[in-house]
């Protein structure tokens, strides 16, 4: 028998069937939590909000339509997760950088030295891109989106997410080689 | 095909989105413009050299985390689908007491009335000296507030919630025994190393008290990582308690015990001599 796909199994969790949730939650924590671990950096807030995600989807489960990919839902859930968690941080603990627990290091470390700097390099240079950019960018290379469902998502044009992918990929090539080259001078 | 119509392609080309009549036409500009050739290259290559980052796994506390939350929604749900029978048995007990008479009806009321006047004069009753004493209660009232939420803050799932906790209770003077057996709580079983270590940290303001120079010493031997064995190796050393190099020689005897920690051990105990 072949794998129910997400969407069914999304309209079981609204009809009544919370445990299948589970189901949901061990085929997208791993994405979901690296996907607010490229937003954020952090991976404490990064739990949190993956935690959240599931949370909110059994609070609005009646609003589910399946009018879209379940993907497209859930990443909805997840972006409006970090704006409300993102603006209460502010109001109450203001971003303590020392707090901050930035993911440059390789939690198994590389033993090629020169490799593993150019990965923190990299994973620098995305730091820097500003957060639309990096958002388009980590969606569709990483989370596996196609421009016509992050289009969905964000509510725009297609071709203004091409658009947008174009620039960041621009940007974030120019900010590496800026970097790299910091590094040999 | 112009450049500006084969730099609209690049994103498709980079998802690998062109049909293959799209991509023959942008591969014939190309070869005849150098500048878009190096650009699509470049664009490629850091296109791919994406793929290399790594994904990470989360940390094991995540799953169990999700399945007691998903427990804990459908406990809450089939409690509020039992909940309208409660409210039925509510309802049939207070028929049973309000009388079907208006007049009755009426004397039970004003029986109530007089009943809430008579208890409202006795809580009433003027408050002899107030001003500064009101001003103490009300401070004292504040601080205990303050430490329930604490408390509440420390026992929250999430662990910058309860790291937030701990540092709630560096800021205060004199936190109460409860509030301190918590934080020796977080210190022995807090899944969460930041937070093991931020506890270590704030307990180190109250070794004053016998509980916490106590809570220290036990906890040695329940630690099992490296980092917080340091930290609490030396905040023992500073105790000069006697107890204390009993528990390093027990730490030293463990055979499981990382290298650096039992130096470190061994350095407490000639401190302590």
């Amino acid at each position: 028998m072949s794998e129910l796909a997400d969407n069914v199994i999304m309209f079981k969790v609204r009809d009544g069937e919370i445990g299948k949730l589970g189901i949901l939650f061990e085929r997208h924590h791993v994405p979901l939590y690296n996907y607010f671990l490229r937003q954020t950096g952090r991976r404490d807030a990064s739990e949190d909000l993956v935690q959240e995600v599931f949370l909110r989807m059994l609070k609005y489960r009646q609003s589910y339509r399946g009018e879209s990919q379940f993907t497209v839902w859930m990443y909805r859930i997840a972006r409006n997760s970090w704006v409300d968690y993102y603006k209460k941080a502010k109001r109450e603990l203001p971003w303590d950088e020392d707090a901050d627990e930035p993911i440059s290091d390789d939690p198994n470390p590389n033993d090629d030295l020169e490799e593993s700097q150019k990965l923190s390099q990299l994973r620098a240079a995305l730091a820097k891109l500003s957060p639309e950019k990096r958002e388009v960018l980590v969606l569709s290379r990483f989370q596996d989106m196609k421009y016509e469902e992050i289009a969905e998502l964000l509510g725009c044009a297609v071709g203004t997410v091409k658009a947008r992918v174009h620039r960041a990929i621009k940007d974030l090539k120019d900010i590496y080689l800026e970097l790299s080259q910091e590094k040999i001078i | 095909m112009t450049c500006q119509q084969t730099t609209e392609l690049f994103p498709d080309y980079l998802l690998g989105n062109l049909t293959e009549a799209a991509a023959a036409e942008m591969q014939s500009h190309l070869n005849s413009c150098a500048a878009c050739q190096k650009e699509a290259e470049s664009l490629r290559a850091i296109w791919t050299k994406l793929e290399s980052l790594p994904s990470e796994q989360p940390s094991e506390t995540m799953r169990p985390r999700f399945y007691a939350m998903l427990e804990a929604y459908q406990q809450g749900l089939q409690h509020s689908q039992s909940a309208p029978r409660l409210r039925d048995v509510v309802n049939g007990w207070l028929k049973r007491w309000w009388p079907k008479q208006p007049a009755f009806q009426f004397a039970f009321a004003v029986v109530l009335l007089i009943t809430g006047l008579f208890i409202g004069n006795r809580f009433n009753a003027p408050a002899p000296a107030r001003d500064s004493s009101e001003l103490v209660t009300l401070r004292s009232e504040l601080n205990s507030m303050r430490e329930l939420m604490t408390l509440t803050l420390l026992r929250q799932e999430s662990p910058s919630e309860r790291l937030q906790g701990v540092s709630w209770v560096q800021n205060m003077d004199k936190p109460d025994n409860e509030l301190l057996s918590a934080l020796l709580h977080r210190l022995d079983y807090d899944p969460n190393i930041n937070v093991r270590l931020a506890a270590v940290d704030a307990l180190d303001l109250f070794v004053n008290q016998p509980l916490v120079r106590q809570g220290l010493i036990q906890s040695l031997s329940r630690q099992a990582s490296p980092l917080v064995q340091i930290a609490l190796i030396d905040l023992i050393v500073q105790l000069r308690e006697k107890q204390a190099s009993a528990a390093l020689k027990q730490l030293i005897m463990n055979e499981k015990i990382n290298a650096d920690v039992k130096q470190r051990a061994e350095w407490g105990i000639q401190q302590l001599l």
